[in-house]
């Protein structure tokens, strides 16, 4: 693409410009006092903007049927992640058909990237990435998220609930 | 020796030797679960099929003798393609528990299906359900339904430790692995089962779940658990280390090593460790560097003349030996050093499989050392000493794993008489800390964080090269020898690796090895 | 009509006892045999051409050939582990005529230079056990076992074994292994019997059929036998007849007998309206033969196996046009995975594979891949195993699914038997 340079005389004249400007700003103005509802703005913080479904904000844990967390710790997103801001600690559940989970599950959101990697390679749906933004905090120790927070915490309404069956995985045996 | 071609390459084998074999020495790559070069064949995974010129039938190579001439090719259609059904015959019943299998990352399965796997899974119905989460015993657990039933394991038992206690019960794709009635798998090589299964179905209590594997860095050493001197593989990263494996010496250990060889990555790890030099002067205990512990210690060493005697355990290496016995006979003229004997009665034990009593792995090479240096003091001498009087000033290089001194506290209470006590110890201690005279703690490190020899009880030398560091600060005896006689340190220059000078011409070659053996390196990840 | 070489009295109860056995021409060969040389015996034995009547139809004489010439301990095993589905002739043989046996164990005994016998008796046979027992026990009294056999300086002791019930306990290593006490599965080949069998020792193992005929190749010599059978396949076999025919039953025939004949003439043809469909001509491991084919063969080894299927154990049955072939392969494969012993991996799962997609026609959800699909497991686990049992489930699936397809298609399309136009679950109610 090439840029036609204006060369001539005409180049100095720069009220033209700033008249045109105005009456853009002018009539978006006018627009605006008239009908109110078409406006782009939002008043935040009282009013806030929904993004799409697929936006990725704050992480979310799912959790199973009896609210247990569906996470298998098999460190998959900790290792996945660009910026190694996942911690997980597994241990061994009681219920045979469980064995493993985590009994400590930390993200550092302060570096987390948000590039959604961790939610591509979990195998068993248990980390997303929810519509949530806002994170604001007055201390730094509480951005970093623990299992209470980031599959339980009151926005959540007692956990986000996966649509994989596990009994159906079993009896399938997958 | 006999000539045969393995997939067009040429190759000269002993007489005897199967088509693995001559696969393994040309390092060509065959599919294989079953076989294993410690144990008899059994010819049950049906996966090394190749095919022979002149022979309509693929046979395995596992038990197919290599004869004069023999053309042998596993890059044939028909092949590969058996190959892949093989193995898609292994996968059908196995369940996707990656996740959560602790062998991910150096599973058989998995390297070997991205080899030679069948990429198209048609396998529809409901797959087998079997036990999971099986307590085989006080170190390995079992998941049936991930076994794929090569046997290895009850192999294992049966030809390695004679013990008996796996067997294969039921039949058909029923079969599961188990322990014989009123038996549990404990015997003291139990955890090689653990190595030797292709798959997570035996898997070890004391890793499960710590680590995934991908974590882990690893690294050659030797076993400092006894004088055998077991070749080992250690895994680590940087919260410590977390497991060992053993590496393939035929000198020495075979493929196996013991299971109490196996808890020898414990007292490596900083919770264990003396991480700060202590100093107990006037009543009141300072923590300093260890360095400047042992330059001020030099001053007392110093000034001690003939009341000074070192005492020396045999778990440090030949270098640190050298180093520190010749700094006491040369720069302090003392000929008082003392060999710390710490199991007399078990000394000469032997299972006739690996595990011996004597558990220090350089015993012989710190006898070499004091033999070399001509010195004949006894332990009765030094207690002598001690509470005569003759021996004020008492350097100890104490024991890097205390579990095997069971006369630890005892011995710290007879030594404790010596006025100035320099204790130089890679781990913890409560009784030391606790100890009323002069002393000074001085942080050691671990045959993990150095570089050395150890002599094992055949006197054979195997040298180990550091493999990460975890007290950074903790100084090897040979820097603490170094400070203790007023100089400053410099800075050693680790030899060449130990491997290339034991290798012997027909050993199997080690990238080869570790390919077989299931031992993922994590590469770029 | 039959010819009755072996059978010739098993009609007679007495048949069954030392003292009726004698009266009709028994133990008359064994002074004769003890007299011969060993290398004789087994010459004579290799050239009446006898095949081994257990299903592999191995040339006898030709596997006592492979014993190492030493002085290593060996032993003769019998093989009575009848499992094959079908077959019914070894027990009628030790149960009517158990002497027989015996005589023709003997003299294959020191023909390979045996001190040691076993008979292993198939777990269900208890009849068999007992009465092989008896008579083991009479000819022991009578100096037809033991030590110094009629003064000719021969010892043999024999025993019988019962198995405990594993199909795969027939197969020859599968069978030493059970003998040994270890868990019923094969041994890997090389080395083989011959060399390293039972306790690692030089073993031969032979089916009833065959130990029973060397007493009258010794009888009538090499050539008196080759009278019967063809060239290839010498002699007379029992066949077990069953399935569809109104007159099933034990038949000795000499080999190459008509096949058409054997089930028209012998079994008394096809119930009344009723054709026949299909016939397996060797026991249920033997691929299936369409009624055409059944036509034309002949029961031997070569003609048999030209047309792709085998002679196996002689077990022929007979499946007329009432029959549904797709119910019939799912009976099959349920036996087939029941019985792998689950030690080569093509075959532990492939059974367990096999039977599943066979069965997920038969309940109605079947794929039309899904027929393909028992093709290619079958094809892939033919030849890659241990033993036989692997190319013995694969097979029938093969010849079944390439003959009849039409009945598979019918059934995975319709969800019910082109035959029987009911579904698995209807016919089950």
């Amino acid at each position: 693409m090439s840029v036609v340079q204006n060369t001539g005389e005409t180049k100095n004249w720069y009220l033209p410009g700033v008249f045109g400007g105005l009456v853009i700003t002018f009539r978006h103005l006018f627009r605006n006092l008239l009908n109110r509802k078409k406006m782009i703005t939002l008043d935040y913080p009282e009013e806030k903007y929904e993004y799409s479904p697929r936006f990725k904000g704050n992480h979310v844990l799912t959790v199973k049927k009896d609210g247990s967390l569906r996470c298998t710790a098999c460190m998959l997103c900790a290792t996945n992640c660009p910026a190694e801001c996942i911690k997980i600690v597994a241990a061994e559940h009681d219920d045979p058909v469980v064995e493993k989970y985590p009994i400590n599950y930390e993200i550092d959101i302060l570096r987390c990237v948000f590039c959604g990697y961790c939610e591509e390679a979990c195998p068993v749906d248990a980390i997303r990435l929810g519509p949530e933004w806002q994170t604001p905090g007055l201390n730094g120790s509480n951005f970093v998220y623990d299992i209470p927070h980031l599959a339980y915490r009151p926005q959540l309404k007692g956990g986000i609930q996966s649509h994989v069956d596990d009994e159906e995985r079993h009896k399938a045996g997958i | 020796m006999l000539k045969c071609t393995i997939n067009g390459k040429e190759v000269e084998v002993k007489e005897g030797s199967t088509i693995m074999e001559a696969f393994y020495k040309l390092n060509e790559h065959i599919a294989h679960y079953c076989y294993h070069p410690g144990l008899s064949v059994a010819g049950v995974c049906r996966l090394c099929i190749v095919d022979i010129e002149g022979n309509p039938r693929p046979q395995i190579a596992c038990n197919t003798v290599v004869t004069e001439g023999m053309k042998v090719t596993n890059k044939s259609e028909r092949i590969k393609d058996g190959a892949k059904w093989v193995l898609d015959f292994h996968l059908i019943n196995h369940p996707l528990d990656c996740p959560i299998c602790d062998q991910a990352g150096e599973c058989g399965l998995q390297d070997q299906y991205m080899e030679f796997g069948k990429y198209n899974p048609e396998m529809s119905e409901p797959k087998v359900k079997k036990h999971k989460v099986v307590d085989l015993g006080p170190s390995v657990v079992l998941d049936s339904e991930r076994c794929i039933l090569c046997s290895r394991c009850t192999r294992f038992t049966e030809e390695v430790t004679k013990t008996n206690e796996l067997g294969l019960f039921n039949r058909g794709d029923r079969t599961e692995i188990g322990c014989v009635e009123g038996r549990e798998l404990d015997n003291k090589y139990s955890l090689n089962t653990v190595d030797i299964c292709p798959v997570g179905a035996l898997t070890s209590k004391d890793f499960r779940f710590r680590q995934r594997v991908w974590y882990l860095k690893d690294s050659e050493s030797i076993c400092p658990g006894c004088s055998t001197g077991c070749n080992i593989k250690v895994y680590y990263n940087k919260e410590g280390m977390f497991r060992v494996k053993p590496v393939y010496n035929e000198q020495v250990n075979g493929h196996w090593m013991c299971d109490e060889g196996r808890d020898v990555y414990k007292f490596v790890n900083r919770e264990h460790r003396l991480l700060r030099a202590k100093k107990h002067a006037s009543g009141a205990w300072t923590e300093l560097a260890p360095g400047r512990a042992a330059k001020e210690a030099a001053a007392t060493l110093k000034a001690a003349g003939d009341s000074l005697a070192l005492v020396l355990t045999a778990q440090y290496s030949v270098e640190e030996y050298e180093a520190i016995v010749s700094t006491f006979v040369n720069e302090f003229k003392t000929r008082k050093i003392y060999f710390w004997i710490n199991n007399k009665e078990s000394f000469d034990d032997f299972d006739g499989l690996l595990l011996r009593g004597d558990k220090n792995p350089n015993t012989k090479g710190l006898l070499r050392v004091l033999e070399k240096h001509g010195i004949e003091a006894t332990w009765g001498e030094l207690e002598k000493g001690l509470s005569s009087g003759s021996i004020k000033t008492l350097v100890v290089a104490g024991p890097e794993n205390p579990a095997v001194f069971p006369d630890l506290r005892q011995k710290i209470e007879t030594l404790s008489a010596a006025k100035n006590l320099i204790w130089l110890q890679a781990g913890r201690n409560e009784q030391l800390e606790n100890l009323p005279g002069e002393v000074t703690l001085i942080p050691l490190k671990t045959f993990v964080e150095k570089s050395g020899t150890f002599i094992n009880q055949a006197g054979l030398e195997q040298r180990f090269k550091r493999a990460t560091t975890i007290v950074p600060e903790a100084l090897t005896l040979t820097e603490a020898a170094l400070l203790l006689s007023g100089k400053d340190l410099s800075i050693p220059v680790a030899k060449e690796v130990f491997v290339e000078t034991n290798r012997r011409d027909d050993q199997v070659m080690l990238e080869h090895r570790k390919k077989n053996e299931f031992v993922f390196r994590r590469g770029a990840l | 009509m039959e010819t009755k070489l072996l059978s010739q009295h098993y009609h007679l109860d007495e048949f069954r006892f030392l003292e009726g056995y004698r009266k009709h021409g028994g133990y008359e060969q064994l002074p004769r045999a003890l007299q011969m040389q060993p290398q004789q015996i087994i010459d004579e034995v290799k050239n009446a051409g006898l095949r081994g009547r257990g299903g592999a139809g191995f040339p006898t004489g030709m596997k006592w050939g492979f014993l190492p010439k030493n002085n290593e301990p060996r032993y003769l095993l019998c093989n009575a582990d009848e499992g094959e589905p079908g077959t019914f002739k070894d027990r009628m043989m030790m149960e009517r005529a158990p002497h027989q046996l015996i005589e023709g164990m003997i003299i294959s005994g020191y023909a390979i230079g045996s001190k040691k016998s076993y008979i292993y008796i198939r777990g269900e046979y208890h009849d068999s056990l007992r009465i092989v027992g008896q008579a083991i026990n009479e000819a022991y009294k009578a100096g037809f076992l033991g030590k110094n056999i009629l003064g000719s300086g021969f010892d043999h002791d024999m025993d019988v074994y019962s198995g405990a019930g594993a199909y795969i306990c027939g197969e020859e290593t599968g069978m030493i292994s059970s003998l040994e006490g270890l868990k019923g599965q094969p041994k890997l080949k090389p080395p083989f019997p011959a060399v390293q069998g039972y306790l690692r020792k030089p073993t031969i193992v032979n089916n009833v059929e065959t130990l029973a005929a060397v007493k009258y190749i010794i009888r009538d010599g090499a050539q008196g036998y080759r009278k019967f059978g063809t060239e290839k396949s010498a002699g007379t076999k029992l066949f077990s007849l069953s399935g569809n025919v109104v007159k099933p039953g034990n038949f000795e025939v000499p080999l190459g007998f008509p096949l058409k004949d054997l089930i028209e003439g012998l079994g008394g043809g096809m119930k009344p309206g009723r054709r026949l469909k299909a016939v397996i001509p060797g026991g249920s491991s033997a691929p299936v033969l369409t009624a055409d084919e059944a036509n034309k063969a002949t029961l031997d080894y070569e003609c048999l196996s030209g047309m792709g299927s085998m002679l196996g154990s002689g077990a022929v049955i007979v499946i007329d046009d009432s029959q549904c072939m797709v119910d019939l392969l799912g009976v099959l494969m349920h036996f087939y995975h029941h019985e792998s012993c689950g030690q080569c991996t093509p075959c532990r799962e492939g059974t367990g594979w096999l039977n599943k997609i066979v069965h997920s026609i038969l309940e109605g959800r079947g794929r039309l891949q899904d027929i393909d699909l028992l093709l290619k497991v079958a094809d892939n686990m033919k030849g890659r195993t241990i033993c036989a049992l692997s190319d013995a489930a694969a097979l029938p699936v093969i010849s079944f699914v390439s003959k009849f397809r039409d009945e598979f298609e019918f059934y995975v399309r319709e969800g019910r038997s082109k035959v029987r136009g009911t579904s698995y679950a209807e016919m089950h109610h």
